[in-house]
């Protein structure tokens, strides 16, 4: 079973967490092409497809897999502690 | 045969004139069906056909991929409705044009070089000329099948005119009949204007970008922004990158316009660094993209970017101003492939 959920940081762009058949993916929430939510898209084949027009990044890498998207999103790589997912930002 | 074709959350129906496509008809009707470049190379205008029938102009559109075509994905600007249609597409208010399209006759006045492949062509239409600095028209040539998108580099204008800066493409069937060079005969179609990466009034000072052929709408925004009532201590920084120094132009275009030097400047980069260096090129090397994130440094997020050129450097561009936190609502450009 495949699901995202969106993730509001204070202070950052909001991300996406995904879970893909119970492994953990994080990436940008937001859409590279428009402002469009990710987590609002549809998950198939370990791709994202946005809301707005159909473009697709893949979740694992965030690498832009269908028009009109060509600009990557950030994939985060997640870890989990104690029930907690947790990802690395080194702010850039 | 006039379609009708009806949005399938019900909102809208338009008319779909025959010989249009689904996309422009739309627009026209003042409806903001999402698109960006018009002619099938950027994906942004795809739909599902729910009920009805339409003729596919160019099925191999790169706009659509596999994965689109397998869950029958269309093109609306590749689509000329052969019935009443229904179709299902997100419409949204920022694709509403700014001004009205029409398609109309236009006949050819002159033609001036501007670099060694490119050259500044003029068209004259019947009516005045409405568009927003940094929009685009499509023009039918005779024997050219799909209509190519020319972006204009003059400003709106009561005489009709239509100014466009086309650089050559070495064998393109367009570019046959532009540089041919063009007959004052030669029957050409003008439907526009489109596109969304045009002037926005606003606080934030300006920076346009461009390269090859994107000197004409970028052009036309530093015309726009030295002609507009805008606040005077608004900045424009016009950056022009060329692969060599023979591809570098738009300066003299911009050094008439008012405040240049001053509230305008210009900027440019060879990124061929042989080509350079046998030219005596004396300014910066290196992609344009680097040049304008070296220039504009730190905050690049308090600008409002314009930009257009070959795909490369637009994609440079986009993913240079991603990594700088520069939101997407203060870039405005045009994807063609």
């Amino acid at each position: 079973m495949d699901g995202v959920i969106k993730i509001e940081v204070p202070g950052r762009p909001p991300l996406a967490a995904f879970n893909l058949d119970g492994t953990f993916y994080v990436t940008d929430d937001t859409c590279t092409h428009g402002e469009a939510s990710l987590s609002e898209g549809v998950i198939e084949d370990g791709l994202i497809e946005c809301p707005f027009h159909q473009g697709c990044f893949e979740i694992a890498t965030g690498r832009p897999a269908a028009a009109p998207c060509t600009v990557p999103i950030r994939a985060y790589r997640p870890v989990i502690e104690r029930d907690l997912l947790h990802i690395e930002d080194d702010g850039a | 045969m006039i379609a009708t074709v009806r949005l399938a959350d019900g909102s809208v129906a338009f008319p779909c004139a025959a010989g249009d496509n689904l996309l422009h008809a739309g627009l026209r009707a003042g409806i903001g069906l999402p698109y960006e470049c018009s002619v099938g190379s950027c994906g942004t205008c795809k739909y599902e056909l729910l009920d009805g029938r339409v003729e596919t102009l160019w099925a191999e559109a790169p706009g659509l991929g596999e994965r689109d075509r397998r869950k029958g994905r269309r093109l609306a600007c590749q689509s000329r409705p052969l019935t009443d249609c229904t179709i299902n597409l997100r419409p949204g208010a920022a694709y509403v044009l700014p001004v009205p399209a029409a398609r109309q006759r236009v006949a050819f006045l002159a033609s001036e070089p501007v670099t060694h492949d490119m050259r500044e062509f003029r068209f004259r239409a019947a009516a005045p000329a409405r568009f927003v600095p940094g929009q685009y028209a499509l023009l039918e040539l005779p024997g050219v099948g799909a209509r190519r998108a020319y972006s204009m580099c003059n400003l709106a204008n009561a005489e009709g005119d239509w100014h466009f800066h086309i650089r050559a493409v070495p064998g393109g069937r367009a570019s046959r009949i532009l540089f041919g060079p063009l007959d004052e005969r030669t029957e050409v179609v003008l439907d526009g204007p489109f596109g969304l990466a045009y002037l926005r009034e606003g606080p934030r000072d300006i920076v346009c970008v461009a390269g090859g052929s994107g000197l004409s709408p970028m052009v036309a925004i530093a015309r726009g922004f030295a002609a507009g009532k805008g606040h005077p201590a608004r900045r424009l920084h016009f950056f022009f990158g060329g692969r060599t120094p023979a591809d570098i132009c738009g300066e003299s275009l911009l050094a008439v316009l008012p405040g240049y030097g001053e509230r305008l400047t210009y900027h440019a980069a060879v990124s061929d660094p042989e080509a350079a260096r046998a030219a005596g090129w004396p300014g910066p090397t290196g992609f344009v993209h680097t040049l304008v994130e070296a220039a504009l440094a730190p905050n690049l997020a308090r600008f409002e970017f314009y930009f257009a050129g070959p795909p490369p450097m637009a994609e440079a561009m986009q993913r240079m101003l991603v990594a700088n936190s520069v939101p997407s609502a203060q870039v405005h450009f045009d994807r063609f492939f």
